[in-house]
């Protein structure tokens, strides 16, 4: 309710003149610095401050005791959706892993599917013979072009070659089975032979023309004699080297491809005319 | 009996300036934005516009600014100086305009923001407490506050009507 108390004029003069020769009284003295109005300020300070401090202090209070019991109503729930979420958000971390690794793996195909090694599809293997584990089955078949004998290879090195096909599906028979050879030369010397399966793991060298020279961790490429894999691919590493047994010695040699852990592989599915991947002393096609 | 009446209604009063001045100090440094409130200057235009009483008014913006200038650091007189005229004027202002009108309030309130602003800019330049402001700056932060001033002034005088007319 507004009290419109009456005051004379004088009075109201009175007041402001005195009030504001007080202010500017005070001003001044601290234009000249003649005067140390300090006190004044530590004055009104040390009664305000104080309060100023407890009320600081009780919204300190007030503000603890919002954030430690107030605030943490719901913090249980809140708890377990969070849970939930970084649940989900690794399983999706786990996903886009496996997405980028597929990527590379892709990546790596498709560099390879530019060499000159002819016309390729890439499959995705889809299942293993219970029965006979050396060979796969790939999602590939003869719509895609895929027919018996196409090579199939991955960046590492071949893999094997198709002896089944169907319209979309096809068997691939891997390089480790006891039923397949493939034509050989050693990278270093470019001597030539012949590796089978073993059935097992490794590759066995069934012939070489000239076995004194032959060290652990010498590579075979493919020679492309056997009119199935391109020439220059690489085929395996020699892991051990034995005694003699018979004409040549035993020679164990680790595929370079990973045959245990296949997930997408390439099928030659036209080879060119001229085959020549990595023949670096430039040995002809027989 | 009237002597305790009357230290008592002059105790409440010091206790609400104090915590005018105390809240503007704390809210200030808690929140950044309400550094560009007056809370000082809103009271003394309202308790210049709902009194009507030019002394009291002069009474009450010379504490408050004096209060202000000590917490706040400032020249000291320079708050009190303009907070001074601030509650004057206000008071007079009663028996010339129409100051129930919410126009006349948001007017006053903000001229007496810029005024303030202006003023106080002036006083700590010539003691030499304050270094020269650039202008553009200056008055932006001027129109700022006293934006915010008239937002939160009308609000309370809007409060302060609906309380009068719940009483009467």
């Amino acid at each position: 309710m507004s009290r419109h108390v009456a005051t004379s004029k004088k009075s109201v003069w009175i007041a402001l003149a005195v009030a504001l020769v007080i202010q500017t009284g005070l001003i001044s003295v601290q234009a000249r610095r003649h005067i140390d109005t300090s006190f004044v300020r530590v004055w009104i300070l040390d009664t305000l401050a104080p309060i100023e401090k407890l009320v600081d202090r009780s919204l300190q209070s007030v503000s603890f005791v919002w954030n430690r019991y107030f605030a943490l109503i719901g913090v249980y729930d809140e708890n377990q959706r969070l849970k939930h979420e970084v649940d989900l958000l690794r399983i999706q971390i786990e996903k886009e892993k496996e997405d980028v690794h597929e990527a590379q793996r892709l990546r790596a195909f498709l560099s390879l599917q530019d060499s000159s090694i002819g016309k390729t599809v890439v499959a995705r293997v889809i299942g293993r013979d219970p029965a006979r584990t050396q060979t796969v089955t790939i999602d590939k078949g003869a719509a895609h072009g895929v027919k018996p004998d196409s090579a199939v290879i991955t960046p590492a090195g071949i893999v094997g070659r198709v002896i089944h096909s169907s319209h979309f599906f096809s068997i691939v028979q891997l390089i480790v089975d006891s039923q397949s050879a493939v034509g050989v030369v050693l990278e270093t010397t470019r001597r030539q032979g012949i590796v089978r399966g073993t059935g097992g793991r490794d590759l066995d060298l069934d012939y070489i023309d000239d076995d004194n020279d032959l060290k652990e961790g010498d590579i075979f490429l493919t020679s492309g004699l056997d009119r199935i894999y391109p020439k220059g691919l690489p085929v395996g590493v020699i892991k051990s080297i034995g005694p003699r047994r018979g004409l040549l010695k035993t020679v164990q040699i680790r595929p370079s491809a990973d045959l245990g852990r296949l997930e997408e592989v390439i099928c030659i599915i036209e080879r060119p005319q001229t085959v020549d991947v990595a023949d670096p002393q430039g040995v002809p096609n027989p | 009996m009237a002597r305790i009446s009357t230290l008592g209604i002059i105790g409440k009063f010091a206790i609400a300036l104090i915590a005018v001045v105390v809240m503007q100090g704390i809210l200030s440094f808690k929140f950044k934005v309400f550094g560009y409130f007056d809370l000082p200057l809103i009271c003394s235009v309202y308790y210049g516009f709902t009194w009507g009483n030019p002394v009291a008014s002069i009474v009450i913006g010379s504490s408050l600014g004096l209060m202000q200038d000590s917490l706040s650091g400032a020249t000291l007189g320079a708050n009190g100086l303009t907070k001074t005229l601030i509650g004057f004027f206000a008071a007079t202002a009663v028996s010339k305009f129409a100051v129930e009108t919410t126009i006349t309030r948001v007017l006053a309130l903000f001229l007496f923001s810029v005024g303030d602003a202006v003023l106080v800019t002036i006083l700590s330049l010539m003691v030499g407490s304050a270094r020269s402001p650039s202008y553009s700056g200056a008055l932006g932060g001027w129109l700022l506050s006293a934006t915010f001033n008239t937002l939160l002034g009308v609000a309370l005088f809007g409060y302060h009507d609906r309380w009068k007319h719940a009483t009467t």
